[in-house]
């Protein structure tokens, strides 16, 4: 019994129209990094929120430390000594560092013995031991805002340290990370593990997985498949086993066939909405059937420049060209139907109204027209006949069809419904700004295959990445962005993806 | 063994979860059971000040005209009061659509009353005291309702639109300057100097046909009243069946998405702005030249406000409009006869509706307890299921 420090048995979780988990089994050792692998929806992340409290099974049983508990909410997770690190962080912007590792558990003295008040001293000094016992470099004094990703990464690590926590979960921890700070990450997690923590990995990369894991478990569709022994099993066998079928590594990418130009950008300029200059004259161009991609470190002005594309934010110099067509300051409305199709980053506040059902998002960008729209009257049977059209064409699954709300989809049926909706547009120019965060491989595959399929049919696409693996199997141009500026634009086939790491980082200017 | 004690489920939430847990009905059960709540509320109050809960809420429907009286004064019957408790619904029912309309597109219209004020003034000035017939100043009073409405509404959602001025500060804001310049502008030319209000508008240009004569029955009759149930059906279509209805969900559902789907967002907040403003214009007209026939200075009518209770208590839904201010205006219009009859003081009465008010803005939360319940039960349900399977 004791050799087991977490163990969920025959675990079910359902969800209307949906069973999330169903009947799992997992066994955590001691002192093991023990990954968890599934595609999209699978129930990685909702196998974990119950081991962390959010949400508690309908069935099964979870056992710490040979004793079977009941975790009803995060806190009592946190008593148990398990805390967990979120794909999205949990963090207070305005606030510093150490106000957001003590938060909840504020130290407090009480100055003449009578008024409480936050000892932040005696925290920050414990934050500053913690930190440097386990490599993880930051200053409590800073605000969040002023941090980057991976500073706020190692942030919400010292959080759970700081807690005491024995029990690490860390679900998808690399998807906003670049390749450098992906090697440090694991390294601190290696670092973690070897000074008696226990760590629960949720992650869809297998490389990862191969670098650092002991074991892992893999789930399809809910249900466990096999937990298996990272060193003696290969990749290729464990993504079959997560998709649940054979999966091609290598995209079948046919050269490309180069036609008319249809976008072309000239010393195009954005600013912020505090006037700070974040795109710093810009030019490029893209033909019909070429994918362009930008590389870059997140936060150097490639979603602002894919927004100036698209219109929502304006531009500050320079001129965009649409098919010969100035479209430098018309309206979004008009760029949509000049043809631009835009598959933004943020696909819950920007791609989607959250609280509408299928139809209406599938129809968000063409509700104003015939056969949607008459004189003014809309015709909601259209709604649904081109939303059937849509969910059986490009394989979107949801728990009621055409009715679901997409607030209940998983996120990569929310990411399908986007790219169905945008390539139905057939728009000439197609701005895709990561079409994969946070999806798995089976998906991603989906996605990259309807993308070269675009590119095939002619269509100007393009490819704003954080992933590196993505940008150099698609891409037929790369431009890299660093600081606002593009700094290198070449044809694909004369790049390494350790070059292009390099511009990344601003060196070779 | 687990603490399986924890997770006992009580009588209340089987209750909640049988009463009120098939999530298809909630949009309707909820409202009910919270306006039960409420009576349930008021009666313990009525009987804290020593009357019979059940004779006092009987008043109350008598004053409606929803439950015949022991006795009638002469030309009066049950149809005379319910004719004047739809005169007082009509305002009710525009002012709580006009709250629905700016609520869907994602603002918080608090400036109904002031509204309200504005088109109900500006009909009673221009064509208040016209000796023009009837069958010309009625349209008339409506039109100017409609468009001064409309025009105070629109400005609301231009200063938001212009310079992002929050809507709820600029409508508290005018609603001051409305309620003052108006009261300033009747002192100085429309008082009547016994009564301290405006002086009453001409038979023709208002919206009630006082004591009218039908069947030997002297009524009051809301023209009104039809013009607002066309209001209903019409912002039913407009949310439901058209292009700015559906433009104006999705700015106010997730109005980043609406930007990036090519909706003028800015355009839209003052869309249906103008069209909250005509609704709230249309309430004003029946108020000050329906129900009454003359402007009280210095005050603004609790109808805007209350509207806003009417409004969520039906969901912001036309039709749930419909019922639920049918429900408070009968409160508040049988309060007073409450009072008179059976003794409860007319503070009472003002709490018994304020409670019910209170209820009804309680929705969310009763949604939120049954769906505690529900999840509590399932869970309990299913280590039952467990424990079986350890036994066995």
């Amino acid at each position: 019994m004791g050799e087991y420090i977490v163990e969920m048995r025959h675990i079910t979780k359902r969800f209307p129209g949906i069973v999330a988990n169903d009947d799992v089994t997992i066994q955590v050792k001691k002192g093991e990094i023990f990954a968890l692998l599934g595609e999209n929806g699978a129930g990685k992340s909702t196998l974990m929120s119950m081991l962390f409290g959010m949400y508690e099974p309908d069935e099964g049983e979870i056992w710490i430390r040979g004793k079977q508990e009941r975790i009803s909410s995060p806190s009592q997770a946190t008593k148990l000594n398990i805390g967990m690190v979120h794909q999205h962080f949990k963090l207070v912007q305005n606030y510093t560092i150490g106000e957001n590792i003590v938060l909840g558990i504020e130290p407090q003295k009480k100055a003449l013995g009578l008024f409480p008040y936050v000892d932040m001293k005696s925290a920050n000094e414990r934050i500053r031991q913690l930190s440097q016992q386990y490599g993880l470099e930051v200053d409590p004094l800073k605000k969040i805002e002023d941090v980057n990703v991976s500073i706020q990464q190692r942030v919400e690590i010292l959080k759970m340290l700081y807690r005491e926590a024995e029990i690490l979960i860390f679900d998808e921890p690399t998807a906003v990370l670049t390749p450098q700070e992906i090697e440090f990450l694991l390294e601190i997690i290696r670092g973690l593990r070897d000074g008696g923590k226990t760590i629960i990995l949720i992650t869809h990369k297998l490389e990862e997985i191969k670098q650092v894991a002991d074991r892992c478990a893999i789930l399809c569709q809910g249900k466990l498949v096999d937990v298996l022994d990272v060193a003696s099993t290969s990749t290729k066998k464990m993504a079959n086993l997560m998709v649940g079928r054979e999966v091609s590594f290598q995209l079948e990418k046919s050269p490309a066939q180069y036609r008319q130009e249809v976008l072309r950008v000239e010393h195009l300029s954005v600013k912020n909405q505090d006037g700070f200059e974040v795109v710093k004259d810009v030019s490029f161009s893209i033909r019909g059937g070429e994918i362009f991609a930008i590389a870059g470190v997140s936060g150097n002005g490639q979603v602002e420049l894919a927004d100036a594309i698209a219109g929502l934010m304006k531009a500050s110099g320079g001129t965009i060209t649409l098919a010969g067509k100035d479209i430098t300051n018309a309206e979004i409305r008009e760029r949509t139907l000049d043809g631009i199709s835009y598959i933004p980053e943020d696909r819950q506040s920007y791609g989607l109204v959250l609280d509408f059902t299928l139809a209406e998002n599938l129809a968000l960008k063409n509700y104003f027209q015939p056969p949607f729209c008459q004189k003014g009257i809309l015709h909601k049977e259209e709604f649904d006949r081109y939303g059937e059209k849509l969910i059986g064409e490009y394989d979107i699954r949801s728990g009621q069809g055409i009715r679901t709300q997409v607030r209940s989809m998983s996120g990569g049926n929310q990411q399908k419904a986007i790219i169905a909706r945008e390539i139905e547009l057939g728009s000439p120019l197609m701005i895709f700004v990561q079409p994969t965060r946070g999806l798995d491989i089976g998906a991603i595959e989906n996605i990259h295959k309807q993308i070269l399929g675009e590119r095939d049919q002619g269509k100007a696409i393009l490819l704003i990445s954080l992933e590196l693996d993505e940008i150099m199997n698609l891409a037929d141009t790369i431009g890299v962005i660093y600081n606002g500026q593009l700094l290198k634009i070449a044809d694909a086939s004369t790049l390494t993806s350790r070059q292009v790491g390099e511009f990344m980082m601003g060196v070779k200017a | 063994m687990s603490k399986r004690g924890e997770k006992t489920v009580s009588m209340k939430d089987r209750f909640l979860v049988r009463l009120l847990g098939n999530e298809r009905w909630q949009a309707i059960t909820i409202p009910v059971f919270a306006i039960l709540l409420s009576l349930i509320a008021a009666a313990i109050v009525i009987l804290l000040v020593g009357k019979n809960p059940l004779t006092a809420f009987q008043s109350l429907m008598q004053g409606s005209g929803l439950w015949p009286k022991a006795s009638y004064a002469a030309k009066k019957s049950m149809l005379t009061d319910f004719m004047s408790f739809l005169d007082l619904m009509t305002p009710m029912l525009f002012a709580a659509l006009a709250v629905a309309v700016a609520f869907k597109a994602g603002l918080f219209n608090i400036g109904v009353s002031g509204q309200m004020l504005c088109a109900g003034f500006a009909a009673t000035a221009a064509v208040g005291y016209l000796e023009i017939p009837g069958v010309v100043a009625k349209p008339l009073v409506v039109l100017i309702g409609i468009v001064v409405g409309a025009l105070v509404g629109g400005l609301i959602g231009f200063l938001k639109y212009r310079f992002n001025i929050n809507e709820v500060v600029s409508s508290i804001m005018l609603n001051y300057i409305a309620q003052y310049v108006i009261s300033f502008l009747i002192y100085t030319n429309y008082v009547d100097p016994v009564s301290r209000q405006s002086r009453y508008v001409l038979a023709s240009a208002r919206l009630t046909l006082a004591d009218t004569e039908i069947g030997g029955l002297k009524m009051n009759i809301p023209l009104g009243f039809i013009l607002a149930l066309i209001a209903v059906a019409a912002v039913k279509f407009l949310m439901d069946k058209t292009r700015l209805g559906y433009e104006l969900k999705t700015v106010g559902a997730n109005s980043k998405a609406a930007r990036y789907a090519g909706i003028n967002v800015k355009k839209s907040i003052v869309a249906s702005m103008m069209i909250s403003g005509c609704l709230a214009g249309l309430a004003g007209v029946t108020y000050y030249l329906g129900y009454y026939a003359s402007i009280g200075p210095r005050t603004l009518a609790s109808t805007g406000f209350d509207a806003i209770a009417v409004s969520l208590l039906g969901n912001s839904n036309p039709v749930g409009i419909l019922f639920s201010s049918f429900l408070i205006t009968a409160i508040t219009k049988g309060s007073t006869y409450m009072s008179s009859t059976v003794g409860v003081p007319q503070e009472i009465a003002s709490v018994v509706t304020g409670l019910i008010l209170l209820f009804s803005a309680c929705g969310a939360y009763i949604q939120y307890m049954v769906k505690r319940s529900k999840d509590r039960m399932t869970e309990a349900q299913a280590e039952q299921h467990n424990g079986k399977e350890v036994d066995g």
